[in-house]
């Protein structure tokens, strides 16, 4: 499991350079051909036991993060954000400029006038700073359009683990387990890694031209929404239940024969897993969909918690059983075959 | 055409869950069509004739509706919406499951104070929907996550008017249908795409040109009628006017030279007509525009009050209008 090594590494849309490279010197020996395309986009062919159909499976090597707009007299940063992050959550991060770190500064509480702390910050009031003290210091080491992420140290407790991005880190880590544990899978097969999903859905929006596979199966990591201030009912999902599979999201209902493939693939395998509960938010499988001539996707998701955040968490168990059933899926075939 | 509006509007489609609607339409359409075939994405096509020109049809066939999300510990079911639904809309009404079941819509707030703050800001977190349960397994059994639903409601006749649901775009579907059952194709291959997901973004219609390339499309789907009490005074679409040939709306501005021939076409052969400008909304042409290299693409709409709601009403003479002009259309080539 390389969950470790790819959730700290930095990856914000558009900047995948170094989880491409990672993940092509993991699996180069481990399958057929390897490519990479003009935006950026990873595609391995593992080949199948039948021809005739192909399926592609896709995870996205990007993550939120920021980019520098502006660098003022005294040295600090204004920023973008680049995806969809909550400006709330930033004051006192920990952020990584090239290799320089950073902090995200708001006044202190001290100088917070009375009611200042019920509103809420937007990415006008922030500022980053990495240590300088004018901009001419700080044009020396970074510039406008540099990328900004977070940093965060992942760790493992109690059969979770905490780190960012992920969101979908944790999808491109079951693609490498799969490639490296060895599959064999029933057709050919395109492990290919999406670039540019969170600034929408970009990357994959020119891999439906290169392969023309019969079908696509999109491995993500969720949003699980199951704080406990917030009624069970309307929880999206669950960390510790087990894959999450989706009917419906955000522009695309999945083919209802996918969607209950992937259920009863579940169910005879005796893996746990659960519905995707809420309807927010798309993935690459909107893409494929609309996309040429039409790719019918499915989706299985990782839950995790506080996704799109510098420290999301999701249940190993959760990430080991989708590991199994994304396998299963692709070993079998019969995800490809409920397609005419 | 009273009975095919009946039947292709009572039935069951919402976005990504489109069979019945589908299945009707073939029956419809059998001895009608030199051939069929239906895409990974739900989109049923169908053709006759052959020529140099091809034009294609577009109708979406899904209509708005809701899917469970979740079931709580006495069996009420938590909804989101599929497509545009208000949830203002909901509150009250009956709604038809997949499986012929039905639940009503309910509204929740533990105090009058509570009540009255979530009806002003009604959202879907606040509403629930009772299928009479009792518990959660009965309902889990009979209404699983992933369970679509519709508006309960049926085709009724008012002083000549058509009302149903999902008049937005079973209209469209009975037009199309309608043309290939009068149409006697000459130096034309026609194509007509019943297209699937347009509610949730002009989904199967973003695909279903791909591999046939038609010089041209004019999607039919419905437009707002302002003509009622304080009805939208920036439009100018009434019911009865004749079918309206959109000009633009918030997607997609039609093809010009195919506005313009339209038009003379229907100045020539008498067909009553409006023009269209919406100032929200979009059809599927603007999928089609998007297509490929781009095709020519414009919309003919059928004017209809309460749009999205269980009564949406349309004119018949609006509806035969749009058929009378696209056969003269076609024709004209």
């Amino acid at each position: 499991m390389y969950l470790r090594e790819l959730s700290e590494m930095d990856g914000v849309s558009g900047n995948e350079e170094k989880v491409r490279s990672f993940i092509e010197e993991k699996i180069r020996e481990k399958v057929d051909e390897i490519s990479v395309d003009v935006l950026g986009n990873l595609i391995a062919l593992k080949k199948g036991r039948k021809g005739g159909k192909t399926l592609v499976v896709a995870a996205h090597m990007d993550e939120v993060g920021l980019i520098v707009s502006r660098i003022h007299e005294d040295g600090s940063l204004s920023f973008q954000p680049v995806g969809g992050i909550d400006p709330r959550i930033l004051p006192g991060k920990v952020v990584k400029v090239k290799d320089l770190h950073g902090v995200i500064g708001y006044k202190a509480i001290h100088l917070q006038k009375e009611g200042e702390r019920k509103g809420t910050q937007d990415f006008s009031s922030l500022r980053i700073y990495l240590g300088f003290s004018s901009d001419k210091e700080a044009r020396e080491k970074v510039s406008v359009g540099d990328y900004v992420s977070f940093v965060s140290e992942y760790r493992e407790n109690n059969g979770r683990a905490v780190g960012k991005a992920f969101d979908d880190r944790g999808g491109c880590s079951v693609l490498l387990d799969i490639l490296e544990r060895g599959v064999s899978p029933a057709y050919d097969t395109y492990f290919v890694f999406t670039v540019q999903e969170e600034t929408g859905l970009r990357g994959s929006a020119v891999v439906v031209e290169q392969i023309r596979p019969t079908c696509a199966l999109v491995v993500e990591t969720t949003t699980s929404g199951d704080n406990p201030e917030m009624d069970r009912e309307r929880w999206a999902t669950h960390l510790g239940d087990g894959p999450a599979i989706t009917f419906y999201h955000r522009g695309y209902v999945v083919h209802p024969r996918i969607f209950q493939l992937i259920v009863d693939t579940a169910k005879s395998h005796g893996i746990p897993h659960q519905m995707k509960r809420r309807s927010a938010g798309g993935t690459d499988a909107g893409r494929f969909a609309t996309t040429a001539y039409g790719v019918p996707s499915g989706v299985v998701s990782i839950p995790a918690r506080y996704i799109h955040t510098p420290n999301s968490i999701l249940d190993l168990r959760d990430y080991e059983h989708t590991r199994r059933l994304v396998q299963v899926l692709i070993e079998e075939g019969k995800i490809v075959e409920v397609i005419e | 055409m009273k009975e095919l509006v009946k039947k292709l509007t009572e039935a069951f489609g919402p976005s990504g869950r489109e069979e019945e609607v589908r299945k009707i339409i073939l029956e419809e359409l059998e001895g009608h069509v030199d051939g069929y075939r239906e895409d990974g994405l739900g989109n049923l096509v169908v053709w006759k004739g052959s020529g140099e020109r091809k034009v294609l049809l577009d109708a979406h066939v899904d209509e708005i509706g809701v899917v469970v999300t979740s079931v709580d510990d006495r069996g009420f079911l938590m909804v989101e919406p599929v497509g545009g639904v208000s949830a203002y809309m909901l509150l009250g009404k009956r709604l038809r499951f997949q499986n012929g079941k039905v639940g009503i819509v309910g509204l929740e707030g533990e105090t009058t104070d509570e009540m009255r703050e979530n009806l002003k800001n009604l959202s879907f977190d606040k509403i629930f929907v009772d299928v009479g349960a009792n518990g959660r397994e009965e309902a889990e059994k009979n209404f699983p996550i992933g369970t679509f639903a519709v508006y309960d409601a049926r085709f009724e006749e008012m002083s000549g008017k058509f009302v149903s649901k999902a008049m937005d775009d079973r209209i469209g579907c009975a037009v199309v249908v309608e043309v290939f059952k009068r149409l006697k194709p000459r130096n034309v291959q026609l194509f007509g795409v019943f297209s699937s997901q347009e509610e949730i973004g002009l989904v199967g219609a973003s695909v279903a040109a791909y591999d046939i390339l038609p010089d041209e499309v004019i999607a039919i789907d419905v437009t707002d009628a302002s003509d009622t009490p304080k009805g939208y005074k920036r439009h100018a679409m009434k019911l009865g006017e004749g079918p309206a040939l959109k000009v633009k709306d918030r997607a997609s501005i039609s093809s010009r030279r195919i506005l313009e021939r339209l038009v003379e076409v229907a100045e020539r052969n008498k067909v009553k007509y409006q023009m269209e400008v919406l100032t929200f909304g979009g059809t599927n042409a603007l999928s089609y525009q998007k297509t490929r290299h781009g095709i020519p693409a414009a919309t003919i709409s059928i004017p209809t009050r309460y749009i999205h709601s269980p009564s949406e009403m349309v004119h018949p003479d609006d509806v035969e209008g749009a058929i009378e002009l696209l056969l003269k259309y076609l024709e004209a080539s």
